[in-house]
C-alpha cells in the first residue's frame, strides 16, 4: 500500500513536470501533497506513532487543499497567463526525465543499503527532489517556480517521513509555520506588483 | 525566562511597527537598541547555560556570535535613521522593514543559539524568508525582481540544508533516537555513527546548501546582485548577520563531520573554497560599483573563514569571522554615502568630503577600506597570519606538505590580486575625478565609530583571549 | 480447451459491443439519448448488404489489405492471458510477438490509406505512423516491465502468475506500468486525446483518412479490426493489472472478466468526455509521458526492486 502510494507521488510530481496548464499544475501539486499526506497517515498507523498521525492530517489540511486554494486565489486576482510554457523542449525533458531518474536511482543505492527501513523511498524521495528542481529549471514564469519549491519541501517531508520514520514533532510543526511564513511573503510580493502597476 | 528576555525586544519591535505615529521610529530603534543589553547578560553566565531545555543551548562560540551580531543591529539602526536622506523611502515601507526586522532578529536568536539541528533550520529559514521582503522595500523593479530571485534560490539553498539535515538524522537515528538532531548529543557519539557515508552525504548536501546561501562557487553573484539592487542597509545585515547565522551552522555541522572523517571533510571543503576564491578574486578585478565590491569581498572572506576553520584554527576563523562581521556592514553603510550623488562612480567618491563630519567620515572609511584587505593593523592580518600557520600545520608530516605549501602560495596570490585592486580603487576614489560636496549625516557617523571601536575591542587581549578558549 | 475457444469468441463477440458501449456511455455524460449496445452488429450487417465499390484508381492492395489487417488481430486474440482458472493458454508470446503482430496489422492499414484515391489516405498513414512508432517503445517496454514483474516473460503465463502471486512488494512500479498502458490503451486505439473516430474533419482525423474510400465489406472488415484490437487492450490490460477473479468456476470468471472489460470501457468513456483533443504534434507530449512512465517502471523495478 506504501510503495502504491509513493509510485503516486512521484507520477503525480512527473505529470507536473509535462503540464501545460496553471491550474493542471496546481492539481497535481495538490494531488502530491495528498499522497504525501496518505503516506504518513499510512506509516503512522503502521508504527503507531500520533505525531506521524498529526503530520498527515496537517500535511492533507494544508498543502493538498490551503497552498493550492490559495494560489488559485491569487492567479485569480493578478490574471496570471493560465498558460505555462516550459523552457526545456518538451523532447528533451522526456529524456532528460529517465536520465534523472537512473542518475538518482543509482546515486542512493550505496544508501539504499544502510537504511534498512523503507530503504527505496529514500531513493525516490532523493529522484523526487532532482525532478523538483528540474520543475523550477525548467519554467521562466514565478507561478510554476513556487510550485516547484513546494514540491522540494514536499519531497523532502517524503524523506524526512520514510527515511526516519518521521522526524520530532517540534522540527515538523516548524516547517510547516515557515511553509505559512512563505506563502505570506509571497503574497506580500504579489500585492506589491498590484501596487507598482 | 531568559528567551523571554531575548524576544521581547524582537516582539516589541514587531507590534510597533504597525504604529502609524511619526515617532514610532524612534521606539523601534530603541527596541533594536534593547536587543543587546539580554544578549551581554547572555554573555557573563557560565557556559553552557540552557536557555530551553536542550533546544537553545547559550554556549561560548554561539554567545559570541549573537554578541556580533547584535551589534551590526545596532550599527544598521543607527544608519537607518538617516536612510532617508540619501535615498528615497516611504514611511510605510520603512515600518514593513522593521516589521520584518524583528522577525529576521526572532530567527535569528533561534538559530543561532540552537542546539537542535531542526530548530536552527526553523530559525534560518524564517530569516531567510523576512528578508525577502526587505529587499523589497526598495521600490523599483530590479530590486522585486531580486526579491523573487531571491525567495527562490535562497529556498532552495535552504532546502538543501534540510535535505541534509535529514540525512544526517536518519544516520544518527539508530543509535541515538529522537535526540539523533542535537549538536551537543551528536558530536559525543560522532565516532560511533553507524553509517557514516550517510552522515557524510548529508554533511555535503547541508555544505553545498549553506555556500550557495554564501554565495560560494557557482553561485557567485547572485548575493551581488541582490545587494545590489536592494537598500544598503539590508546587505550590512546580510553580511553581518545573516551570514553570521549560516556560517554557526557550518562551524557546528563541520565539528561532527571532522570527527566522523576528516580527511574527506578537508579535502572537500579545501576544494571548494579555493575554487570560491580563485573565481571571486578575478570578479574583484572586474567589479564597477562599491556594492558588487564589497559583496564579492565578503564571499572571499567567507571563503577564507570556512578554510581557517576546518584548517583546525578555529581562533583564526572566528578573529577573522568577528573583523569581517564588524567591517563590512560598516562599508555597506558608508556606500550608502559614497553613493549619494554620482551613483555607481568610483572615481572621487572619497573627494569632496568638508567639515568635521566629513573628515572622519572621510578617515574612517580609508580606515575600514585598508582594514579590510588586512593591513597589518587590522584584526584581519593576524587571523590571516594564524589561519595560514594551521593549514600548514595540517599537512605537517604528512605527504602533502608541498601541495600544502603551494595552495597557500596560490591563495596569497589571489589575495595580492585583491589588494591590488582594492588598493588601485582606494586611490581612484581619493585622487581622481572631479570632488563634489556630500552630506554626512550624524546617525550613519555613529554607526560607523560604532564599529570601528567594536573593531579595536576585538583586539583586545581579553577577546583574543576568550576566542581562544571557545572550543 | 473449450474454455480456451470459448474465450477467443466471446473477446470477438463482444468487441462490438464494446465499442457501442463507450459510444453508449459518452453520450449518456452528454445528456443525449443513447445508443442501443448492439448498434455495433447493426452496422455490421448492414455495411455486408451493401455494395462494395472499389476505385478504379487503387491496386489490388485495396483488396487483400483489408484481411491482412484483421488477421494479424485475431491471431492475437489466441495468444492472451487465459479469462478463467484451467483454462488452455499459449504461455511462450512474449511482448515482442503482440507488439510485433499489433504492428503488422498497423502497417498494412497504412499501406491501405498510401493506396486509396483520396489525398487523405496518405496523410492519415503518415499520421498514423508518427504515432504508432511512438506507441511501440512504450509498449515493449511495459510489457516487459509486467513479465519482469510476474516472472515470466511469456504475457500468457505472466498473467497466470500475476494471479497466483499479486506484486505487492513492486507496487509502485506496477502502478507506473499501469498509467503506462493506460495512455497506450487510448493512443493506439483512436480514443479521443489523440484521435477521433466519430469525425471526419481533415484537421484532426487519423484512422478515419486512412479508411475513407472503403465501402461495404471491407470497410466492416475494418470496423471489426478496431473494435477487436480495443478489445486485446483491453482484455491485456484487464489480466495484466487487475488480476483477479481467475479462480472461480468458469461461468463467474466469464462474468468477472466481463465485468472488468467494462469497467475499463467506462474509464475510457469518461477520460474521453473530460479531455479535449490534442493538437497532432502535441501528440509526443502525452506518449513521451507514456514511455517516461514505462521505463521509470522497468528501472525502478530493476534497481530498487519496487
Amino acid at each position: 500500500m506504501v510503495d502504491f502510494l509513493i509510485g503516486l507521488f512521484l507520477a503525480s510530481l512527473i505529470a507536473a513536470l509535462f503540464t501545460t496548464r496553471l491550474y493542471g499544475l496546481l492539481f497535481w501539486y495538490s494531488m502530491n501533497s495528498l499522497m504525501l499526506g496518505l503516506l504518513a497517515l499510512g506509516i503512522g498507523i503502521n508504527i503507531d506513532d500520533k505525531a506521524m498521525l498529526l503530520t498527515g492530517v496537517v500535511t492533507i489540511l494544508i498543502k493538498a487543499i490551503g497552498i493550492p486554494y490559495v494560489l488559485k486565489n491569487l492567479s485569480h486576482k493578478f490574471n496570471f497567463a493560465r498558460q505555462i510554457v516550459s523552457g526545456i523542449k518538451m523532447q528533451y525533458s522526456i529524456m532528460l526525465v529517465p536520465i534523472i531518474l537512473v542518475f538518482t536511482f543509482y546515486l542512493s543505492v550505496p544508501i539504499v543499503d544502510m537504511i534498512h527501513t523503507n530503504a527505496n523511498y529514500v531513493a525516490i524521495s532523493i529522484s523526487s527532489l532532482f525532478l523538483s528542481l528540474l520543475l523550477i529549471m525548467e519554467h521562466s514564469d514565478v507561478v510554476p517556480k513556487i510550485i516547484g519549491f513546494l514540491a522540494l519541501e514536499n519531497s523532502l517531508f517524503l524523506l524526512g517521513t520514510t527515511a526516519t520514520n518521521g522526524m520530532p514533532m517540534l522540527v515538523e510543526l516548524g516547517i510547516f509555520f515557515d511553509l505559512l511564513m512563505a506563502i505570506v511573503v509571497i503574497n506580500l510580493l504579489f500585492h506589491k506588483e498590484e501596487m507598482k502597476i | 525566562m531568559m528567551l523571554t528576555l531575548l524576544l521581547t525586544p524582537a516582539l516589541f519591535m514587531f507590534l510597533v511597527s504597525f504604529l502609524r505615529n511619526e515617532n514610532a521610529k524612534y521606539l523601534l530603534a530603541l527596541s533594536s537598541f534593547v536587543i543587546l543589553f539580554p544578549i551581554v547578560d547572555l554573555f557573563t553566565f557560565v557556559k553552557p547555560y540552557a536557555i530551553l531545555g536542550t533546544y537553545l543551548v547559550a554556549d561560548k562560540l554561539d554567545t559570541y556570535v549573537l554578541l556580533v551580531s547584535s551589534i551590526v543591529g545596532i550599527g544598521v539602526t543607527l544608519a537607518l535613521f538617516t536612510m532617508d536622506k540619501h535615498v528615497t523611502v516611504s514611511p510605510k515601507a520603512y515600518r514593513k522593514f522593521y516589521r520584518f526586522f524583528a522577525i529576521f532578529w526572532i530567527g535569528l536568536i533561534f538559530s543561532i543559539l540552537s542546539n537542535h539541528m531542526g530548530i536552527y533550520w526553523i530559525g534560518l529559514e524564517l530569516a531567510t524568508l523576512s528578508t525577502v521582503y526587505m529587499i523589497k522595500t526598495n521600490h523599483t523593479p530590479a530590486a522585486h525582481k531580486e526579491a523573487w530571485n531571491y525567495m527562490i534560490v535562497g529556498a532552495i539553498a535552504v532546502s538543501l540544508i534540510l535535505f541534509g539535515i535529514i540525512l544526517m538524522y536518519a544516520s544518527a537515528k539508530p543509535i541515538l533516537g529522537e535526540e539523533a538532531m542535537q549538536f551537543d548529543l551528536l558530536l559525543k557519539h560522532a565516532k560511533e555513527i553507524p553509517s557514516p557515508f550517510l552522515f557524510e552525504i548529508g554533511f555535503a548536501i547541508a555544505t553545498i546548501g549553506m555556500f550557495v546561501k554564501m554565495g560560494f562557487f557557482p553561485m557567485n553573484l547572485w548575493l551581488a546582485n541582490i545587494e545590489r539592487s536592494s537598500f544598503y542597509p539590508v546587505a550590512a545585515l546580510f553580511s553581518g548577520i545573516l551570514e553570521s547565522a549560516v556560517v554557526i551552522g557550518f562551524f557546528r555541522f563541520s565539528q561532527i563531520a571532522m570527527e566522523v572523517n576528516y580527511n574527506n571533510l578537508f579535502i572537500f571543503v579545501f576544494i571548494y573554497t579555493i575554487l570560491t576564491i580563485f573565481i571571486v578574486s578575478f570578479l574583484i578585478y572586474r567589479a564597477k560599483d562599491f556594492m558588487r565590491l564589497f559583496s564579492l569581498s565578503g564571499i572571499e572572506h567567507m571563503a577564507l573563514i570556512v578554510l581557517f576553520w576546518v584548517s583546525g584554527s578555529p581562533f583564526a576563523a572566528l578573529l577573522h569571522f568577528g573583523a569581517h562581521a564588524f567591517l563590512k556592514p560598516a562599508l555597506f553603510l558608508s556606500t550608502g554615502v559614497l553613493e549619494t550623488n554620482g551613483k555607481f562612480k568610483m572615481a572621487g567618491a572619497l573627494r569632496g568630503y568638508t567639515g568635521k563630519r566629513g573628515k572622519i567620515f572621510l578617515f574612517l572609511v580609508s580606515l575600514f577600506l585598508l582594514a579590510i584587505i588586512s593591513l597589518p593593523p587590522s584584526p584581519m592580518f593576524f587571523s590571516e597570519l594564524y589561519g595560514f600557520g594551521a593549514m600548514i600545520n595540517t599537512a605537517k608530516g604528512s605527504d602533502h606538505m608541498l601541495g600544502m605549501i603551494g595552495a597557500v602560495l596560490f591563495l596569497l596570490i589571489l589575495l595580492s590580486i585583491i589588494f591590488y585592486r582594492f588598493v588601485s580603487i582606494y586611490q581612484s576614489m581619493r585622487y581622481e575625478g572631479e570632488a563634489r560636496s556630500r552630506k554626512v549625516y550624524a546617525g550613519e557617523l555613529f554607526a560607523l565609530i560604532l564599529f570601528a571601536v567594536s573593531l579595536v575591542a576585538l583586539m583586545l587581549p581579553n577577546t583574543l583571549h576568550y576566542l581562544k578558549t571557545v572550543i | 480447451m473449450i474454455l480456451y475457444l470459448l474465450t477467443v469468441v466471446l473477446l470477438i463477440l463482444i468487441a462490438p459491443i464494446l465499442l457501442s458501449y463507450i459510444k453508449a456511455t459518452k453520450m449518456v455524460l452528454f445528456f443525449k439519448r443513447p445508443i442501443s449496445l448492439m448498434q455495433g452488429y447493426r452496422n455490421f450487417t448492414k455495411l455486408l448488404k451493401k455494395e462494395t465499390i472499389i476505385s478504379e484508381e487503387t491496386s489490388a492492395i485495396t483488396r487483400y489489405a483489408p484481411f491482412l489487417v484483421l488477421s494479424p488481430l485475431l491471431v492475437t486474440v489466441f495468444f492472451l492471458p487465459p479469462i478463467v482458472g484451467g483454462a488452455y493458454y499459449v504461455s511462450f508470446v512474449d511482448a515482442f510477438t503482440i507488439t510485433g503482430l499489433i504492428s503488422l496489422s498497423t502497417f498494412f492499414l497504412m499501406i491501405l490509406g498510401l493506396d486509396s484515391a483520396s489525398a487523405f489516405g496518405g496523410m492519415g498513414s503518415s499520421r498514423e505512423s508518427f504515432i504508432s512508432a511512438l506507441v511501440e517503445p512504450a509498449m515493449v517496454l511495459t510489457i516487459f516491465s509486467v513479465s519482469l514483474m510476474a516472472d515470466n516473460l511469456g504475457v500468457g503465463q505472466a498473467g497466470v502468475n500475476l494471479v497466483a502471486h499479486f506484486p505487492k512488494e513492486h507496487m509502485a512500479s506496477y502502478l507506473f506500468a499501469g498509467i503506462s498502458f493506460f495512455i497506450l490503451l487510448i493512443a493506439e486505439n483512436g480514443r479521443i486525446p489523440v484521435d477521433n473516430t466519430e469525425t471526419h474533419l481533415e484537421l484532426t482525423m487519423v484512422h478515419e483518412a486512412m479508411i475513407l474510400d472503403l465501402t461495404g465489406v471491407y470497410l466492416a472488415i475494418i470496423e471489426t479490426a478496431s473494435s477487436i484490437k480495443f478489445v486485446i487492450f483491453a482484455s491485456l490490460f484487464a489480466s495484466l493489472f487487475m488480476p483477479f477473479g481467475l479462480e472461480f468456476i468458469a461461468p463467474i470468471a466469464f462474468v468477472i472478466f466481463v465485468l472488468k472489460l467494462f469497467i475499463i470501457a467506462t474509464a475510457v468513456a469518461i477520460f474521453e468526455v473530460n479531455t479535449a483533443k490534442l493538437r497532432i504534434f502535441k501528440i509526443p507530449n502525452l506518449l513521451g509521458l507514456a514511455i517516461v512512465f514505462a521505463f521509470l517502471s522497468l528501472i525502478t523495478f530493476y534497481v530498487l526492486g519496487a
